[in-house]
């Protein structure tokens, strides 16, 4: 019977509660200073580069990048490094996020008035629908 | 807001079925996330329990219900026969507090077809058992079958052929759809296409080209396969079409062709085309589970959902 080794599909982005698994986790970088490495569980190249060209859009960042080591495993590592002692990590990161769900929102709007255009500027053409 | 990019959306076509609009004052990754999302994780309906009560056609019962799975659903309100995002009115079953499934995390479905056999000698032909014959036990949630008032009225459309069924045969089963996003199956994936092209900056030295002779100039526009440039009538001079943004897709024969017309290999090229790192052209195409708008709409929100949930656990590990 086939299936006796794959993974369930659903382990790629389902997160599996029962044995403690965490969505993000963070480890603090004890050789370089300022530098923790992220782990995003149930994560994919969606979100890692999302954060990572936002992060690098800071000036504060000196270091970020990602990677998802396998394809078999479900995780992303996300590894950042800031110019400062004064701004941590997780600190940037969340700066990072805020931006790209106000980011995220404004898209929404203008999608949404760009549709209205688009429905004002073909009325006459169509004739209603 | 210290770092926030403020997108701006042109929409430049919009069918149920498709969709093509231009995206920019963003960077790739943005584009890319929208896309991935459309294809991977905008959750939609598919038929994903199949229960057999007669089965006697040619085709087996997990043939039956692979082919049941790949039957797109629309979730459409009222007597609009627009498809709406379905992630809010249902939750998915992992979710569900009930026990096996509710009306609340799924849709059942029934068929009940038979080819009767009469006494007759002649020759039966087969009978197709569509999508048609599909009954919805919930009314909004209907197998995809006209996208617009127009096409319904068109259209002599039989439906999405399940299986060809001869005389004597009879197939009868329930059937149960669920929410589900396309990193599970493929079933559930809401578009056929969803796919971006960068914009292209055509970049055209006038200086360099006066050192062209007329033959050469023409040489440059036929050699592009895609044609994106043209030689102005009245003044001679070279331009881009108007539409080179749609048609063009950067192959490399202009750059060989002024390699060889170059004076010297060092000097500045008389045309250049190069994609642009901010402005992309998407398209859209829906499988009929959602109109293509709504499928923009609702990767949007999953995006939106995702970042908050994203934060909202940062926050979590920066107070432990």
């Amino acid at each position: 019977m086939s299936g006796m080794n794959a993974p369930e599909r659903a382990a790629a982005f389902v997160l599996d509660e029962d044995a403690g698994e965490q969505k993000i986790e963070y480890s603090i970088d004890t050789k370089t200073e300022n530098a923790g490495t992220f782990r995003f569980n149930k994560e994919d190249h969606t979100i890692g580069n999302l954060l990572r060209l936002q992060l690098l859009r800071d000036p504060n960042v000196k270091f970020a990048g990602y990677i998802h080591p396998h394809p078999l495993l479900n995780y992303i590592d996300l590894r950042v490094q800031t110019t400062t002692s004064n701004v941590a990590p997780t600190e940037v990161l969340s700066n990072a996020m805020e931006d790209l769900g106000s980011e995220t929102d404004h898209l929404m709007m203008q999608f949404q008035e760009g549709l209205e255009q688009w429905k004002r500027d073909n009325e006459n053409v169509m004739g209603g629908n | 807001m210290p770092h926030q990019r403020f997108p701006k959306v042109e929409v430049l076509s919009v069918n149920p079925h498709e969709m093509k609009f231009i995206l920019s004052e963003t960077d790739t990754s943005m584009a890319n996330a929208l896309r991935r999302t459309m294809i991977a994780e905008v959750p939609t309906l598919a038929i994903d329990l199949v229960e057999f009560h007669e089965n006697s056609t040619v085709l087996n019962d997990e043939y039956i219900a692979h082919r049941l799975g790949l039957i797109p659903l629309r979730y459409q309100l009222g007597d609009s026969l627009k498809a709406v995002d379905c992630q809010e009115v249902f939750l998915s079953h992992r979710d569900c507090v009930c026990y096996e499934r509710c009306p609340r995390c799924s849709v059942e479905f029934e068929l009940d077809v038979s080819y009767p056999v009469s006494s007759d000698d002649e020759l039966f032909a087969p009978k197709t058992v569509t999508s048609t014959d599909l009954l919805s036990l919930n009314d909004q949630v209907q197998p995809a079958h006209f996208l617009s008032q127009d096409e319904q009225d068109e259209s002599q459309d039989e439906g999405i052929s399940i299986v060809k069924i001869g005389p004597g045969q009879r197939l009868k089963f329930k059937a149960i759809a669920r929410l589900g996003i396309s990193k599970e199956h493929a079933k559930w994936c809401p578009v056929a296409v969803a796919t971006y092209r960068f914009w292209p900056i055509i970049h055209i030295n006038h200086e360099q080209l006066a050192t062209l002779s007329m033959d050469q100039k023409k040489e440059l526009v036929q050699v592009c396969p895609d044609k994106i440039l043209e030689i102005d009538g009245a003044t001679g001079e070279l331009r881009a079409v108007d539409n080179a943004w749609d048609i063009c897709t950067y192959t490399e024969d202009l750059m060989y062709a002024q390699q060889a017309m170059k004076v010297r290999k060092e000097d500045d090229d008389f045309v250049s085309v190069t994609q642009s790192t901010d402005r992309f052209v998407f398209t859209v195409e829906s499988t009929g589970a959602m109109d293509a708008e709504e499928i923009v709409f609702a990767a949007l929100r999953v995006m939106k959902k995702r970042m908050t949930y994203l934060a909202q656990e940062l926050e979590n590990l920066k107070d432990m």
